[in-house]
């Protein structure tokens, strides 16, 4: 079979494709952002020896981590208005569910980190009359980072492709408009393979990064 | 505000979520099987000292890698029909989708797992008279294997939880049967809270029992 490639429809719908890589990013870092610090704390939660603090974080981390993304997006879509008896709008939804995705799985990444740090050091730290938050700051912390950025920036990869799933909620990003153009003109092959290409170029500087950041650690051990 | 729960409604239409739970396990299953066979495909591709077979096989792998899921499902079943000229089954979409993008990551795995394995190895038993098949079946894979448990049941565990994106092609898996049953009944609190459950039993008991395989196989070597 022949099939004869239209490639001035790429060319027109490029600038729609463009407006929804631009929500597609603003997706990607308003979740990464709010995911990091909303992770952070809960990992302090989940490293406390309170059983009130630790048992509801585990529990958070483990819903997070044991359905799949696109069922959360859906439930804070369609079923977390009613308890909040308020309609959220599909960039809200989105940004909310796969900020609270982000926060449990970078809760796992930085409970890693704090616990590989040998426990002498926090009692080395109190004996020198360095309260918790001061030994977390100042020792735990400025050690671990260097070594929880490749998984990281991992997170950060996955994140970047699972915003792709706010396009089943009709936020209008990049896969959205993909699907809209591509029954507009009835071209899916000339527009999903450029959407594909789009996004590998998004993401693929960022997992090139990665890789070499792993390199490299593992050489400097 | 007060939320009058009516799970009554939800248990009524049981039958159609376990409908959809099959449709996932199916699903799943399917997807690993054929992953698998492409990933070790592929890994051998990357492995070899041709060009003509690696370049391809990188290409592959970082092309998957660095796309998102759903992209990968709307272009088999709306862009590749167009190409080779016949359409598919939702099913035989989806299939193609999860095996050949978590092929990519298994190749990976086979990939991590056979380099790990020290070259003098490789050069011993090719000393001893070995060819390359031999040497790969009885000296590298069967020490290899015991080391990519791990990663492949990790990515076994991500791949269940993609299956979810099934449902946008209407292919009666988990989520897809939700929608169906919220849109007769409407009480997406229930009906989504429910499948978050039911998603999240499957997934939390595989993993627990996989990690026990993992833990017996780790002590046996």
């Amino acid at each position: 079979m022949e099939y004869t490639w239209d490639f001035k429809v790429i060319l027109d719908s490029f600038p729609l494709l463009l407006r929804g890589l631009v929500v597609t990013i603003e997706l990607w870092i308003l979740a990464f952002a709010i995911g990091l610090s909303l992770g952070f704390a809960v990992s302090l939660a989940r490293v406390s020896s309170r059983g009130w603090l630790n048992g509801p974080a585990i529990g958070y981390v483990e819903l997070f981590r044991n359905t799949p993304v696109l069922v959360q997006l859906i439930w804070f879509y369609y079923a977390f208005p009613i308890v909040l008896g308020a309609q959220l709008s599909p960039f809200t939804a989105a940004a909310l569910s796969l900020t609270l995705n982000t926060s449990a799985y970078c809760a796992e990444i930085f409970r890693g980190g704090i616990v590989s740090i040998a426990r002498g050091q926090w009692e080395g730290a109190k004996a020198i009359g360095m309260t918790r938050a001061m030994t977390m700051r100042r020792v735990i912390l400025p050690q671990v980072l260097k070594r929880m950025l490749p998984a990281f920036t991992n997170r950060g990869i996955e994140l970047a492709k699972v915003t792709s799933l706010a396009s089943l909620l009709a936020v209008n990003e990049l896969m959205y408009q993909g699907r809209l153009l591509s029954s507009t003109y009835y071209r899916p092959l000339e527009i999903l393979t450029v959407v594909a290409l789009v996004y590998f170029v998004l993401i693929y500087p960022g997992s090139y990064l990665s890789a070499r950041l792993e390199r490299r650690l593992a050489a400097r051990d | 505000m007060q939320y009058q729960w009516d799970f009554a409604a939800v248990w009524h239409h049981i039958d159609m979520l376990i409908v959809g739970l099959i449709g996932t396990v199916e699903l799943a299953l399917v997807s690993i099987v054929l992953g698998v066979i492409v990933g070790f495909v592929v890994a051998l591709m990357r492995l070899s000292h041709r060009r003509a077979l690696r370049t391809p096989a990188t290409a592959f792998v970082e092309f998957y890698r660095n796309t998102p899921p759903i992209v990968h499902f709307f272009w088999f079943f709306y862009a590749l029909p167009i190409v080779i000229g016949l359409s598919f089954e939702p099913f035989t979409a989806a299939v193609l989708a999860l095996s050949t993008q978590s092929g990519a990551f298994y190749a990976e795995v086979f990939r991590g797992g056979i380099v790990s394995i020290e070259r003098g190895q490789w050069e011993g038993a090719k000393a001893l008279g070995m060819n390359y098949r031999a040497v790969l079946r009885r000296v590298i894979l069967p020490q290899a294997l015991r080391r990519m448990v791990a990663p492949f049941v990790d990515r076994s565990f991500e791949l269940t939880k993609t299956t979810a994106l099934a449902s946008s092609l209407a292919y009666a898996e988990l989520l897809y049967q939700a929608m169906q049953v919220n849109s007769i009944t409407y009480r997406p609190m229930e009906v989504y809270t429910t499948i978050a459950i039911m998603y999240f039993i499957v997934l939390f008991a595989a993993s627990n029992l996989m990690r026990l395989v993992e833990y017996r196989l780790s002590r046996v070597g």
